[in-house]
């Protein structure tokens, strides 16, 4: 059984038309920001990928604590309340599989911190028997703050191979995320690759994910496969009930009348739109056949 | 020229975006181009109370961010297609936006809209600052306690240091019942203290919250609730038909007497 799904592509419903006066169909836009007076001299490049939070990787028996960019130059900016709570929540999400002990080496590439915020990290890591042992930073009050709380530092303008490597590698996506918990309302989990969530995802709540999006759980947030514009993605849920679905660049919202019972399902780009199978009908050998051009 | 509104409170839980949602319909009902803006980042309500949440695709912050433009982030209501929603953002603070920033979309709204409706989040921080930024008019939505109109009052002292004069009063939840018994302030209480223009009186209401729930405002509704009502009155006081002040007190009256007999009394 195939279930239809009401889908539309986001902005298509009012496209854009030359006369700004017709109601039914106009444009609007925002005037640009005025020029500040401390406007940046060289507008950065914007980061190649906003969808960046704090990740864990584990590399050759140590665990890589990548920080995401500095936030005044991201598109999608992560300030300090923000990574902590991010921080927090991947190691609370992930627990089971953070070996105690591992030696932490963090990776705080651009960003600002004082003494105080690197002993935050410090004391969020020792609550998971995680040591921390090394310090990486591109910004010298970075290091010399993490210096001065007595951590092993070292600077460097460039990341060659730690955490910036994987701008590099833009193809390649990172190791699937997973998360343990309960999504609740105005959490958004951001990951360059697959998400797999053991919980629920509470209305409010959003997942950005570059690859696949399984849901071990009730679904009931935003979800967004394939972020990066792979339509081959799929999201998966026990109980798939989203406020909305988007894969790739295709958007669609859950029917008005919900089903009276749920049974778990997938949900994938077909021919017309997102549509949505039962988990156990699913067969992938149709779908690729279906879907070669 | 367009009217810019910003519904405020001071204390949570008054019925502000109520108000909004049914104050916005109505008007869009009465054939004027309505925006609705929810100003409340990160604890966002409007949409779910215009049942529009699963039609969000854009929010106020990616247009600022120039991911998308303003009328791609507009969520236009299928029931009422003169209303449209701005919606704010879940995953930020209400430290994500500058007033700045709500000038620049409030006044391209301007442009399209006759109306736009600031849902403003409780309090009187940056999320109050960023709400009142671009607003020319403000209604305060109070409800007859003390600890309400208290805050009320201080909001209305700031809204006149920001230079927003034209402030109106709208009272939420009013049980008649209990203002004959003397358990409720009366419309005259808290117009005595506040001493600004009255709106409107809506009353308490089961059906408000069947309407929440449902994301169906009660303007809707065929034969109309007595909030319902209420709010189509306000509406069409605050578009200046020359309702007579007597008007006033007659929803309020009507209700007296209905709420009377259904207490038997």
């Amino acid at each position: 059984m195939v279930q239809d799904f009401p889908s539309s592509n986001g902005s298509s419903e009012d496209a854009p038309a030359p006369d700004g006066l017709d109601f039914n169909n106009f444009i609007l836009e925002i005037e640009p920001e005025p020029a500040s007076a401390e406007a940046e001299p060289v507008k950065t490049k914007p980061e190649s990928n906003p969808n960046l939070q704090v990740q864990f990787k584990s590399e050759g028996g140590r665990l890589l604590l990548i920080l995401p960019p500095a936030p005044e130059k991201s598109r999608n900016p992560v300030y300090w309340d923000e990574l902590r709570r991010q921080l927090k929540e991947r190691i609370s999400g992930g627990e089971r599989f953070l070996q105690p002990h591992t030696p932490v080496h963090l990776i705080a590439r651009d960003r600002l911190l004082d003494s105080q915020q690197v002993q935050q990290i410090d004391a969020l890591l020792s609550d998971a028997q995680l040591p921390l042992k090394r310090i990486y930073a591109s910004r010298r009050q970075t290091a010399v703050a993490a210096a001065t709380a007595g951590y092993s530092v070292e600077q460097q303008t460039t990341l060659s191979h730690l955490g910036q490597g994987q701008e590099a590698s833009r193809q390649a996506m990172d190791e699937p995320l997973y998360l343990q918990t309960t999504l609740r309302s105005g959490v958004e989990v951001r990951h360059r690759g697959t998400v797999i969530v053991l919980g629920d995802v509470n209305p409010g709540s959003s997942i950005v994910a570059e690859g696949d999006i399984f849901i071990w759980g009730h679904l009931r947030g935003v979800v967004h496969a394939g972020a990066g514009g792979n339509a081959q993605c799929r999201i998966m849920a026990l109980h798939m009930q989203p406020t909305q679905l988007r894969i790739a660049d295709k958007v669609a919202r859950s029917p008005d009348d919900p089903p009276m019972q749920y049974q778990p399902e997938v949900a994938y780009i077909g021919p017309d739109g997102i549509r949505i199978a039962l988990a156990a009908e699913f067969a992938l050998a149709d779908l690729t056949t279906q879907e070669s051009p | 020229m367009s009217r810019i509104i910003v519904m405020t409170s001071g204390k949570g839980g008054v019925g502000k975006t109520t108000c909004t949602a049914n104050l916005g319909m109505a008007l869009a009902k009465a054939g004027q181009r309505v925006a609705v803006v929810d100003a409340d980042f990160g604890l966002r309500n409007l949409d779910l109370l215009l049942g529009l949440e699963n039609r969000i695709v854009y929010t106020a912050l990616d247009v600022l961010a120039g991911e998308c433009r303003l009328d791609q982030a507009l969520v236009k209501d299928k029931r009422q297609p003169n209303l449209a929603l701005l919606p704010a953002a879940q995953n930020r603070s209400k430290e994500s936006i500058k007033p700045e920033q709500m000038k620049r979309l409030i006044k391209a709204l301007t442009k399209v809209y006759n109306f736009i409706l600031i849902d403003s989040p409780a309090g009187i921080e940056m999320g109050f600052r960023n709400s009142i930024a671009a607003a020319r008019e403000a209604i305060i939505v109070t409800t007859p306690e003390i600890s309400a109109v208290r805050d009320a009052d201080r909001v209305i002292g700031l809204l006149e240091a920001n230079d927003i004069k034209a402030v109106r009063l709208v009272i939420n939840r009013l049980r008649p019942a209990m203002v004959a018994a003397e358990q409720m302030m009366s419309v005259k209480d808290v117009q005595g203290i506040l001493s600004i223009p009255l709106l409107g009186v809506i009353p308490d209401d089961e059906q408000v919250i069947v309407s929440t729930n449902k994301g169906e405002p009660l303007v809707l509704e065929e034969k109309l609730s007595k909030a319902g009502i209420a709010f189509t009155n306000v509406s069409q006081r605050l578009q200046g038909e020359k309702v007579p002040l007597m008007d006033l007190s007659i929803p309020q009256d009507s209700f007296f007497t209905r709420l009377k007999r259904l207490f038997g009394m």
